[in-house]
């Protein structure tokens, strides 16, 4: 077989060899400390040739341009102001130099304790604050903090005056249960997390001689930094430092790295150690976050264990996707596997785009001339890949009959069927959901609305379908902002309340029969603050204010925004979407929460995939077509030979095709048609395939089973194999009628007269659309041998070799 | 110590759950808590469509008619205590368990209702929380083999195990009251031998052995362990023992009532005894918007009858003081008789009662107003029935599970201290 059939002798093979950007780059890069006495700590990082970074810190040689006014402590490896003045400070390193600026205000430095950031931060940094302890919705023992020190009035409050004020006892402060509980002078549910002698417990108590002010008025921090940014390291190479650092609303800047609450996603690959220190570990990818303050901000850290050589091999390229996919392998050093063969691929593409296995006859006219490009546009045209799509809609919409009471459930599917076999611009189709109004019989869009009905109260919420419509147009998850400030998100409540604004005019009411739904809007409902308790104003997410026309449809403004290239969350959350289903795994992932401290990881690409969609004017089959058309896509699912790497790394890094289940309802389509017994789905007509089945709302035990989602509340499909899936399988409950079928695929073998070689042939071409090789023919025939002189007959064994294909992995997995 | 909460992205598929070693709080406690543990196992028998107070546990003799009904009341062995004439075996034993009339909610639809109820927890839009199978799948584990949540006879989809995933997900164990009752999938084909099976078996291995030789993936992997399972299941005599209903004396089977619900509780006797942590029993027919009267003429004998032989049963076998029994609905139903001769969806008032494992014998908890419409006295939380579940188990229920977003305490109620040992 030829490496590159078909088109792909357009390719373009590329080397990275000069891709990596060596040099040197001290952090932060702009700093502004508020006056003399103010430090800032500071990191210097060297990028080798290999695109490897070293933390060179200690080795470098740091220089201040105007030593009056900013000194360089390189023993702490840290700048003071010294007076009101600026400087840059170079960093000198093998001959290479790097440089940032640094101004100092005049402030004098404040010997002061503040409650706002230095308490907030002890009580963040020792986890005081987090949902397990007091910064649970009801607080823990009488004493509630917000979430990571958010409400920072409400907190102060908490301590000063709330329990009687007997939190603080300011003419004897050591007496103060602020002191005495986390000091475990007294019992306390937390531990003993502030010993007494601890530079904590010195700063509190300051803070309660001082008077336990609030002193709110100073500057508020704006946000969080986290430097340096983006890193890969070699697993092993010893401590490297993050650092932390605040911007303030009055424009200066402050050091924060012992302040706030590190977390590393994944502490194999970077261990914590001490505030902003970590040590590189074994191979991956991960995120380190910071939180403070009620901000948060985060570093991706990659880590490898040899750079990638000369021998890496160069990419295979058929389009942007491949060199950004490439980029990222090599930077990371993990091969790709080989391109599938074309066998594999056309059992790939038929599951993933038109939900069932090739046919033998597909398969025979693919292999003649073995055309990919051609192939997936025939399938992306084919009708069955219409309704695969619509499926997938319905599961992100979350059509289900247990909302519209099952009469409306047919009319909202076969409308979304329309718009994807109009390929209908994704902008456009999400406008007309968004704005959609009226009986859901008459206007089938509306159907979009049912998962905002609140079941308890039997009216539409809008708490409801805030979150639903951030998290599926724009991949944010706002649900926990409904109370209380993002915790790992810089979104606030008013965020989440602004949002709800443009659906807060929203009505339902029964119509003409207990089954059908009318959604209207009522001009003069509005949207209430929980904390304000005054109507909130419909405001963009993270933007401005909307100003809409009294009596105009505040859905349309929205539509209108969301869509818009203002936006840059609409297309980036269906590119990753998309994406995600093609590979298994998004670029942002999981795919739907893109929330900024979730980082992709591969940035580029994900912007790219955004712009083109733009490009294509939100044409979903174009990007489809670029995905599938892609190497990357394409890749097997076998790792290549020698690479032992992480699996993790590999699935991050879409360095090979990652085996899934197949969908409940692929797999029981996939049965019927390897056995040639369809299945008869409710009322609909023998021959219909689930795609086109309208799914009632306790669906068979085979689709429950196997994964159907209920789709009632916003979740994924569940992926994962199960107990009662291998039993089911195993039991042949719902394959015994169709092994044994009078007119099924064994009979007409049977009666055909076919060898068993055939039968073995046929078997295999159908369940896996590849012939058998040798050594499984031999191991199919000595089974067929010893079980027919234990007395099986003919058909007996075909029933069974033919259910134990249907029980293997390569069978039950696309790959 | 260590108060991070670790949340794991991108290899995670799915949920890749751990239980947070959140807040210094809960660190100490489960060993204490587990050392004070009562329960191993648990059966419940749940009365789907929510069962009327007033017909049951709750009657009202001085309301007019058109609430009390016409089923009337009787005298129980606790003095003072009286229950509905539909339950004239459980009034004998009521000093054998507790009761509690005040359970309160507001929500009135089945389907969230019973989400609140097999998981202890308010229902959330976007969030499915693992009901009670789940969690004490999660936390207790398997026995000997047996999957440790089975279900009878079908399953609920509002029980699943929603965030934590399905492999803490409930076995379906099928209507035992059928004659020819079998577990389902728990079985080899019929007419296929065990030799037969052992071949397909190793021929299986054979091929996926091929394929496994190029593919690498975690899922290949629980796919084998799952099969593996699948098949020790089915050709294990121990597992198919423990569902062999038909061993039973035909006695005893008669004594729990030869319908679902008598022969479920039986079935669930016999799993707990193999080592299935719970087993739980739906019983239909509580949904009567229309004749309510003759329904409940049918079913709660059935539930009067399975109940009290399975404490019975349970009691003899030394099983009770590790098994805790429930009887619970989702709501209650409407004090006033509709005009259907009917009575609605009720979250206002109902009564559930529980036995076995670290119950206090012969509570009675909370009372109702003169309809039975409100508590006016000691209102209990579905949530405060599954702190009190989770308590009786040793589970530390304030413990967060790492959610899909966020930390998710087990459960946010408090046990009901009133019908503890």
């Amino acid at each position: 077989m030829k490496p590159f059939g078909g088109r792909c002798a357009a390719f373009v093979l590329i080397s990275w060899a000069a891709m990596a950007a060596d040099g040197l780059r001290i952090y932060p890069e702009k700093v502004s400390l508020a006056g003399p006495g103010a430090t800032q700590r500071y990191v210097v990082i060297s990028t080798g040739a290999d695109g490897v970074d070293r933390d060179v810190t200690a080795a470098a040689e740091i220089r201040s341009s105007n030593g009056k006014s900013v000194e360089v402590d390189a023993g702490n490896a840290a700048v003071r102001g010294a007076t009101e003045g600026a400087a840059h400070v170079e960093a000198r390193y093998q001959g290479r130099r790097a440089a940032a600026d640094v101004l100092v205000g005049s402030s004098r430095a404040d010997l002061a304790v503040s409650f706002s950031p230095d308490i907030i931060s002890i009580l963040t940094t020792k986890g005081c604050n987090t949902a397990a302890c007091h910064g649970a919705i009801a607080g823990k023992n009488g004493f509630k903090l917000s979430l990571f020190g958010y409400d920072i009035e409400a907190d102060h409050d908490m301590i000063v005056k709330k329990h009687d004020g007997r939190r603080v006892q300011l003419a004897k402060p050591e007496e103060s249960l602020l002191l005495k509980k986390p000091s475990f002078q007294i019992p306390h549910g937390g531990g003993k997390v502030m010993p007494v002698d601890s530079h904590d417990y010195e700063t509190m108590l300051k803070w309660l001689q001082q008077g336990a002010a609030i002193r709110s008025s100073g500057p508020k921090l704006v946000r969080l930094e986290m430097y340096p940014p983006e890193q890969t390291l070699l697993g092993g190479a010893g401590n490297s430092r993050l650092i932390v650092m605040a911007r303030l609303s009055d424009g200066t800047t402050r050091d924060m790295t012992s302040e706030v609450r590190f977390e590393s996603a994944d502490e194999g690959v970077a261990k914590l150690e001490g505030p902003g220190g970590f040590q590189p570990g074994r191979a991956g990818l991960t995120t380190i976050r910071a939180r403070g303050m009620g901000k948060a901000a985060t570093a991706q850290v990659a880590v490898i264990q040899a750079a990638a050589g000369a021998d890496f091999p160069a990419a295979r390229v058929a389009n942007f996707i491949d060199e950004l996919v490439h980029r990222n392998q090599r930077r990371l050093n993990v091969r790709p596997a080989a391109r599938s063969t074309d066998e594999e691929f056309l059992r790939r593409i038929y599951i993933d785009t038109v939900g069932r296995v090739p046919k033998p006859s597909e398969r025979r006219a693919f292999l003649a001339a073995p055309d990919r490009a051609r192939l997936i546009d025939t399938l992306l045209a084919d009708a069955e890949h219409i309704s695969f799509r619509t499926v997938k809609f319905e599961d992100w919409f979350r059509n289900t009959q247990l909302y519209s009471q099952g009469r409306a459930m047919g009319t909202f599917k076969s409308w979304i069927r329309d718009q994807v076999e109009q390929d209908r611009p994704y902008d456009e189709f999400v406008r007309e959901l968004l704005t959609s109004s009226g009986d859901t019989n008459r206007n089938p869009a509306a159907g979009f609305w049912f998962p905002a009905v609140d079941f308890m109260n039997n009216k539409f919420e809008v708490k409801q379908i805030t979150p639903t419509v951030t998290r599926l147009f724009m991949g944010l998850r706002l649900e926990c902002a409904e109370c209380h400030n993002h915790p790992l998100e810089n979104f606030t409540q008013n965020d989440f309340y602004g949002t709800a604004a443009f659906f807060g005019q929203m009505r339902m009411k029964v119509g003409n029969t207990v089954f059908r739904r009318v959604w209207y809007q009522d001009d003069s409902a509005q949207v209430e603050h929980p904390a304000t308790k005054k109507p909130v104003a419909p405001k963009y997410l993270g933007g401005e204010e909307a100003a809409i026309p009294e009596g105009a449809d505040r859905r349309e403004y929205f539509a209108r925004w969301l869509t818009s290239e203002r936006n840059p969350y609409f297309a980036r959350a269906i590119a990753n979407r998309i994406w995600n289903e093609y590979f298994g795994t998004g670029i942002v992932e999981p795919f739907d929460d893109m929330r900024s401290t979730n980082r992709p990881t591969n940035p580029e690409l994900l912007d790219k995939l955004a712009a083109f969609l733009l490009e294509k004017r939100f044409r979903l089959r174009e990007l489809e077509r670029l995905i599938l058309n892609s190497e990357a896509y394409q890749f097997s699912s076998t790792p290549p030979a020698g690479e032992a790497g992480s699996d993790q790394l590999s699935r991050l890094l879409f360095a090979r095709y990652f085996p899934r289940r197949l969908p409940a309802e692929v797999l029981l389509d996939a049965i019927s048609q390897v056995t040639d017994v369809p299945q008869k789905y409710g009322g609909h007509p023998l021959g219909t395939t689930s795609k086109d089945y309208e799914v009632p709302d306790t669906p068979s035990y085979f689709m429950s089973t196997f994964g159907f989602p209920r789709r009632d509340v916003l979740a994924h499909r569940n992926e994962e194999p199960t107990l009662a899936q291998a039993l089911h399988m195993m039991s042949r409950t719902t394959l015994e009628s169709k092994l044994t079928a009078k007119d099924g695929l064994i009979s007409k073998l049977l009666a055909r007269g076919a060898t068993d070689e055939e039968v073995i042939g046929e078997f295999y071409e159908r369940a896996y659309a590849r012939n058998p090789r040798e050594s499984e023919r031999a191991s199919v025939r000595s089974y067929l041998e010893s079980e027919r002189t234990a007395g099986r007959t003919k058909r007996r064994t075909y029933e069974n070799l033919l259910m134990v294909l249907l029980n293997t992995k390569e069978f039950q997995l696309n790959h | 110590m260590d108060l991070k909460v670790t949340t794991r992205q991108g290899l995670s598929r799915r949920n890749v759950l751990r239980i947070g070693s959140l807040g210094g709080a809960g660190l100490a406690l489960p060993g204490v808590l587990r050392a004070a543990s009562k329960a191993t196992s648990c059966i419940a028998i749940f009365q789907l469509g929510g069962c009327c107070q007033l017909s049951s546990w709750d009657p009202k003799p001085e309301a007019p008619p058109e609430i009390r009904g016409t089923f009337g009341h009787m005298p129980t062995s606790l003095p003072g205590i009286h229950v509905s004439t539909l339950l004239p075996q459980c009034a004998k034993r009521m000093h054998k368990w507790a009761l509690i009339r005040s359970m309160t909610s507001d929500v009135a639809i089945h389907d969230v209702a019973q989400r609140y109820m097999f998981s202890g927890t308010r229902p959330r839009t976007e969030l499915q929380h693992p009901s009670f199978g789940a969690v004490l799948s999660k936390e207790m584990g398997s026995r000997d083999g047996l999957p440790p949540y089975v279900v009878v006879p079908d399953r609920q989809s509002s029980a699943e195990a929603g965030f934590l995933g399905s492999g803490y997900d409930q076995f379906v164990a099928g209507d035992p009251k059928d004659k020819s009752y079998r577990v389902r999938d728990v079985a080899l084909p019929a007419g296929m031998s065990f030799e037969e099976a052992v071949a397909n078996k190793k021929l299986l291995h054979q091929l996926d052995a091929e394929f496994a030789r190029a593919e690498k993936s975690p899922l290949l992997g629980s796919m084998d362990l799952f099969y593996q399972k699948a098949f020790d299941l089915v050709s294990s005599a121990s597992t198919r023992k423990a569902f062999q209903i038909q061993d039973e004396p035909d006695k005893l089977r008669d004594a729990y009532g030869r319908n679902t619900t008598g022969q479920g509780a039986l079935l669930g006797r016999r799993l707990v005894e193999a080592g299935v942590r719970l087993v739980s029993i739906y019983q239909g027919g509580y949904d009567t918007h229309t004749g309510h009267e003759p329904a409940y003429q049918r079913i709660l004998p059935e539930f009067d009858t399975a109940f009290s032989t399975l404490v019975d049963d349970l009691d003899q076998r030394g099983l009770l003081d590790t098994t805790l029994v429930l009887g619970i609905g989702e709501f209650g139903r409407t004090p006033q008789i509709n005009p259907a001769a009917g009575r609605d969806h009720w979250p206002g008032a109902w009564s559930v009662v529980l036995a076995g494992a670290g119950i206090q014998k012969g509570a009675v908890v909370g009372k109702t107003d003169a309809r039975a419409a409100y508590p006016t006295e000691r209102p209990v939380k579905i949530e405060d029935v599954g702190a009190t579940v989770y308590k009786l188990f040793g589970i530390d229920y304030h413990k967060a599970y790492e959610g899909p977003n966020r930390p998710v305490p087990i459960n946010t109620g408090e046990p009901v201290k009133e019908i503890l040992a």
